[in-house]
C-alpha cells in the first residue's frame, strides 16, 4: 500500500514536467503546420527552459521568488494528489493556490503590463474556478463521490453521462492553456498591447519555475479531460487528443478576446451548461 | 464549574464597572489586562466540564429568571430612552411593542413558571465561549494602545475611554451569558443587551455620522428582538416551555409552528446582519477599529449563527431547512460581489464578513453532520483570522492613515511585518490547509446534492478568491530592495496580532483533534460525526481531506519558498520593465517625443458591475422576496 503511494507520487512528479513539456513541444509543431511553418523540435521547451535556469538570477521584488517556488509547489501537488486518485474539489482549491501566488507574484512589480496582466489573470481564475467546481459537482452526482477512485470505478465512460460538462471543461481547457480567443493575461507569443502581461517581470530561473509549473497544470487538465473516458485506456488517450487537437484549432482561428466577453459569455454558457447536464443528473 | 461559569458571565461586568468608576489609565490598563487574562484562564477550565447542565436554586435569594427581569426592563427601557432621545420613531415603536409584550408575557401568559435548566453547556457553547473570550480579550488588549493613539488623534474635552472600556468588556459578559444560557427568556435579554452595546460602541466617536449609524444599528436590530419575543410568545403557547433543549427536541410541525421558528430566524439574520439588512454592519465601520473587530468575531454577528445552529436539530426534515440554505448560500454569493467591488479596506472586510455568515446559515440549512461540522471550524476559524484582519487595518490605518486598498500599495516597504500578517491573514481566509479552506471544502461537499446551493456556493467562492488575491497582491506592489526595517508598534499591539496570528496556523495544524475532541463525543443527538480519521486525514464515503499531511506539505513548500527568497536577496534586482528608458525616479520612464513618463496602475474594482451602488439594490430585492419565502411560507 505504502510502496504504492510512494509509486504514485513519484509518478506524479515525473510526469507532469515530462509530459507537460512534450506536450508544449508538440503543440508548437502542430501550431507551426497549421501556420505553414516547419515549427522547432519536439525538445524545444525543455532546451528553453535549462536556458533559462542557466540565465543569471533577476528580480524586481524578492517576493517573485516565493511566489515562483510556492505556484510550481501547488502545481505539483495537485497533480500529485490527481495521480493518488484523491478528492476532486481539493486538487481544485490547491491548484487554485498556485493560481493565485502566480498573480500575488506579478502584482509585486509595479510595471503597469505585470499589473494589467494579474488583473486579467484573476479575472480568468475567477470566470474557470466556478466552472470546474460544477464539473466535480457533476462527477459527484453521477458517482456519489468526489474521489477519483470512484470515477475509475465506473462500468461506463463518463461522458455519456456528462456530455455538456465535457464541453464546459473544454472551455475551461482553453482558458487555463491560455490559448486564444482567451490568452487574455500572458500567452505563448508576445502581446501587441500587454508585452508579456503577467509573466512580464518574472524572468531567467524563476521564469523557469513558473513555466514548469504550467506543465504540471497543463497535465492536470488533461488528466481532468482523461476521467471523461476511463474505461479504456486506448479510448482517453483518443478522447485526450482530440481536445487538445480541438484546442490548438480553436487557438488558430479564433482572435483575443476581451476580459468583459470572456465572463460573460464564459460564465452565461458554462452555467447554463452545467445547470442543464447537473439537473439532468439529479432528476434521473 | 458553577464558580467558573459564573465567573465567565458576571467577572467582565465587574471589570466593566471598575473601568468605568476608576478613572484613572493605567489602572483601567491593569483592569482590562487582568479580567482578559482571567477570562482566558476560565474558559479553557471550562474545557474539562463539558457538557454539564445546572439550575442554581437561588441567587442573591432570586432565581435567574426574576434575576433577569429587572435588568431586562431596565435595559428595554433604555434602548426606549435612545430611541425617544433620537427623535427615532423606528426603534420607538419596536421597542414600546417590546415592553408591551415582555410585560404580558411575564404577567400573564407564565405566572407559574415551568422549571427549565438555566446553564446549559455542550461542545457548541464550549467553542463560542473560547472564542468570545480569547479573542475578545485579545481585541480589548489591542484597544488599550489603539485608544489612546486615537483620542491623542481626535483631542475630545473629555476622555471617553472609561465609557469605552465599560462597554467592551461589558460586552463579553453578556455574551458569554448569552451562549451559556438555557432559559429562553433569558437568552432574549442578553440577546437583546448585545443591541444596546453595540449601538453605544458604533456611536462612540459621536460624529454626526457616527450617531446615524449608530441609530440604524439599533432600530434594526431592535426589530429583530420584537421578532424573537413574538417567536417566544408563540413557542411558548404552542409546547409550554421556554426550555432551549426541550424546544429542539421538539421536531418543527409536531408541536412547535413553523412561523415561531421562522421568526426566530429572521431575529438570527438580523443579528447577522445577512441582506437585506446588512447596511447596519456595514455603517457600524465609523467606530474605532477594535470595536469593528470585536463585532464581526466574537461577538454581536456571531450570535445569529449560534442560535440558528442551535436550532438546528428542531428544523430538520421541514421546508425550513433547505430555504434557509439557500438564503445563505445567497448571501455568500451576494457578500463577495459586494466585497469585489470596494476599494476601502473596512468595507471590504465587513462584506466578506456578511458573505461567510451567509456560507455558515447555508451550511445550518443544509443540516447534515457533514454541514455541522463546516459550520462550526468556519466559526472558529473565521473569527480568529477576522479578528487579525480588522487588528491589522486598524494599525495600517493609525499608521499611513487611510482604509483605502489604493493606499496600501506597497506597504511592505513601510510596515513590513503589518504587511505580511495581514498577506498570512489573506492567505489563510483562502487557501488549503487552512481551517477556513477545510470549513469551505466540507461546506461544499454538504451541499453538492442542493443544485441551487453549490451554484451559488461555487461562483461565491470564486468571487472571493478574486477579492483577496487582489488585496494580497497590492500590498506587496512595490521595488524592494531587500532591507527589512521593523516598524515601531506598541508591544500590545505586535502581542494581539502576532497570537491571533500563530493561532490560526497552530489551530490549522490541530484540526483532527479539534474535530475528535468536538465531535467523535457526539456534538448533539441528532448528527453523528460525519468523519472517520486516520493519520490525521478526514474523510468519509465521498470526500477525503489529509490535513496533517497537508499542512506538513505546506510547511515544507513554505520554507523552501522562504529559502528562495534568501537567494534572491543576492540577486540583482531591477526595476519593472516600462517600454522607455528608465529614469532616475522610480517609475518614471523617458517615452516618445523624450517625454517623461509616470507610469502608474491601479486595481481592477469593476464598479460599474459589482459597485453598491449598482447592485444592493438587486441584492436587497432578492433577499427579501427570500426572506418572504421563509417567513411567508411559514404561515
Amino acid at each position: 500500500m505504502t510502496g504504492h503511494v510512494l509509486m504514485m507520487i513519484v509518478a506524479g512528479l515525473v510526469a507532469g514536467p515530462l509530459l507537460g513539456g512534450l506536450i508544449a513541444g508538440f503543440d508548437r509543431i502542430l501550431t507551426a503546420r497549421f501556420q505553414s511553418r516547419i515549427g522547432p523540435p519536439l525538445l524545444q521547451p525543455f532546451y528553453d527552459v535549462i536556458k533559462l535556469f542557466g540565465k543569471e538570477k533577476q528580480v524586481v521584488n524578492v517576493w517573485q521568488a516565493f511566489c515562483a517556488n510556492a505556484y510550481l509547489t501547488a502545481a505539483s501537488i495537485s497533480l500529485v494528489l490527481f495521480f493518488l486518485r484523491s478528492d476532486l474539489l481539493l486538487i481544485l482549491f490547491i491548484q487554485a493556490v498556485g493560481a493565485v501566488f502566480l498573480v500575488v507574484g506579478a502584482f509585486s512589480s509595479t510595471s503597469p503590463y505585470s499589473q494589467a496582466g494579474a488583473h486579467r489573470e484573476l479575472l480568468q481564475i475567477l470566470c474557470y474556478e466556478p466552472l470546474l467546481i460544477f464539473i466535480a459537482v457533476g462527477i459527484y452526482l453521477h458517482t456519489g463521490s468526489f474521489k477519483i477512485e470512484a470515477v475509475y470505478a465506473l462500468k461506463q465512460p463518463l461522458l455519456l453521462k456528462l456530455p455538456f460538462l465535457f464541453l464546459v471543461l473544454n472551455f475551461v481547457l482553453t482558458i487555463k492553456l491560455r490559448k486564444s480567443p482567451f490568452d487574455l493575461s500572458t500567452s505563448h507569443h508576445a502581446h501587441q498591447e500587454l508585452v508579456k502581461g503577467l509573466l512580464t517581470d518574472y524572468s531567467g530561473p524563476i521564469l523557469a519555475l513558473t513555466e514548469i509549473a504550467h506543465w504540471y497544470e497543463t497535465v492536470l487538465v488533461l488528466g481532468f479531460c482523461s476521467l471523461f473516458w476511463t474505461t479504456n485506456p486506448l479510448g482517453a488517450i483518443l478522447l485526450v487528443g482530440i481536445t487538445y487537437f480541438v484546442e490548438i484549432w480553436i487557438d488558430n482561428v479564433s482572435a483575443r478576446m476581451n476580459w468583459r466577453w470572456m465572463l460573460g459569455y464564459g460564465w452565461a454558457m458554462g452555467i447554463t451548461l452545467s445547470l442543464v447536464n447537473l439537473v439532468w443528473l439529479y432528476v434521473r | 464549574m458553577q464558580t467558573i461559569t459564573f465567573m465567565l458571565i458576571l467577572l467582565p461586568f465587574l471589570g466593566a464597572l471598575s473601568c468605568y468608576a476608576i478613572r484613572s489609565a493605567p489602572v483601567r490598563s491593569f483592569i482590562v489586562l487582568s479580567t482578559g487574562c482571567i477570562l482566558i484562564t476560565c474558559s479553557l477550565l471550562l474545557i474539562s466540564y463539558v457538557p454539564f447542565t445546572f439550575s442554581p436554586e437561588t441567587v442573591f435569594g432570586l432565581d435567574v429568571h426574576g434575576l433577569i427581569q429587572i435588568p431586562d426592563f431596565i435595559l428595554m427601557f433604555a434602548i426606549l430612552y435612545y430611541g425617544i432621545k433620537h427623535r427615532s420613531i423606528l426603534v420607538i415603536i419596536p421597542a414600546a411593542l417590546q415592553i408591551i409584550l415582555v410585560i404580558w408575557f411575564e404577567v400573564f401568559m407564565i405566572a407559574d413558571h415551568p422549571t427549565t435548566q438555566a446553564f446549559y453547556c455542550d461542545n457548541l457553547s464550549l467553542i463560542m465561549v473560547l472564542i468570545i473570550s480569547i479573542v475578545g480579550s485579545i481585541i480589548c488588549f489591542q484597544a488599550i494602545p489603539y485608544m489612546k493613539n486615537h483620542e491623542e488623534h481626535l483631542h475630545p474635552a473629555t476622555s471617553r475611554q472609561p465609557r469605552f472600556f465599560f462597554v467592551m468588556l461589558f460586552f463579553l459578559g453578556v455574551m458569554n451569558g448569552l451562549v451559556l444560557s438555557n432559559d429562553m427568556t433569558v437568552i432574549h435579554f442578553f440577546f437583546e443587551a448585545t443591541t444596546l452595546c453595540s449601538f453605544l460602541l458604533i456611536g462612540h466617536d459621536g460624529t454626526e455620522i457616527a450617531v446615524r449609524n449608530s441609530v440604524r444599528a439599533l432600530w434594526m436590530n431592535s426589530i429583530g428582538c420584537l421578532a424573537f419575543i413574538v417567536s417566544l410568545i408563540m413557542i411558548y403557547r404552542n409546547i409550554g416551555s421556554i426550555d432551549m433543549q426541550q424546544v429542539i427536541r421538539t421536531p418543527a410541525g409536531a408541536g412547535l409552528s413553523f412561523l415561531s421558528l421562522s421568526l426566530l430566524c429572521f431575529a438570527c439574520f438580523v443579528k447577522s446582519a445577512q441582506f437585506p439588512m446588512q447596511s447596519w454592519l456595514v455603517g457600524a465601520m465609523v467606530a474605532p477599529t477594535p470595536v469593528s473587530a470585536l463585532l464581526h468575531s466574537s461577538t454581536m454577528v456571531k450570535v445569529g449563527v449560534y442560535l440558528a445552529l442551535r436550532l438546528a436539530p428542531a428544523m430538520q426534515g421541514s421546508f425550513l431547512s433547505p430555504c434557509i440554505a439557500i438564503f445563505g448560500a445567497f448571501t455568500f454569493l451576494a457578500g463577495a460581489a459586494l466585497a469585489l467591488g470596494q476599494s476601502n479596506g473596512k468595507k471590504v472586510l465587513a462584506y466578506s464578513t456578511i458573505s461567510n455568515l451567509g456560507l455558515i446559515f447555508a451550511c445550518a440549512g443544509l443540516n447534515t453532520p457533514e454541514s455541522m461540522t463546516a459550520a462550526v471550524l468556519l466559526i472558529i476559524f473565521h473569527a480568529v483570522i477576522k479578528a487579525m484582519l480588522f487588528l491589522c487595518v486598524g494599525t495600517i490605518e493609525q499608521h499611513i492613515e487611510s482604509r483605502d486598498i489604493e493606499d496600501m500599495r506597497g506597504l511592505y516597504a513601510k510596515m513590513p511585518l503589518t504587511a505580511l500578517i495581514t498577506v498570512m491573514g489573506v492567505v489563510m481566509m483562502i487557501m488549503p490547509p487552512f481551517g477556513l479552506l477545510l470549513g469551505k471544502w466540507m461546506a461544499m461537499e454538504a451541499a453538492a446534492g442542493n443544485i441551487f446551493v453549490i451554484i451559488l456556493a461555487a461562483v461565491g467562492s470564486a468571487l472571493t478568491a478574486m477579492y483577496w488575491a487582489r488585496w494580497a497582491g497590492t500590498l506587496m506592489s512595490d521595488p524592494f530592495a531587500g532591507i527589512f526595517h521593523l516598524e515601531k508598534q506598541p508591544a500590545l499591539t505586535w502581542g494581539a496580532l502576532l497570537s491571533l496570528c500563530t493561532g490560526a496556523g497552530i489551530l490549522s495544524i490541530a484540526v483532527p483533534w479539534i474535530y475528535r475532541g468536538l465531535f467523535t463525543a457526539a456534538m448533539n443527538l441528532n448528527y453523528a460525526p460525519p468523519y472517520s480519521l486516520k493519520n490525521g486525514i478526514l474523510e468519509n464515503a465521498y470526500g477525503v481531506f489529509a490535513v496533517l499531511p497537508l499542512c506538513l506539505i505546506a510547511v515544507l513548500g513554505f520554507l523552501q519558498s522562504i529559502w528562495a527568497v534568501r537567494g534572491a536577496t543576492q540577486a540583482r534586482i531591477c526595476p519593472p520593465y516600462l517600454s522607455g528608458i528608465h529614469t532616475a525616479e522610480p517609475r518614471v520612464f523617458l517615452g516618445p517625443m523624450n517625454k517623461l513618463i509616470k507610469a502608474e496602475a491601479g486595481n481592477y474594482y469593476l464598479s460599474n458591475i459589482f459597485g453598491e451602488r449598482k447592485l444592493t439594490v438587486w441584492i436587497n430585492l432578492a433577499a427579501g422576496m427570500l426572506l418572504t419565502l421563509i417567513v411567508g411560507g411559514a404561515l
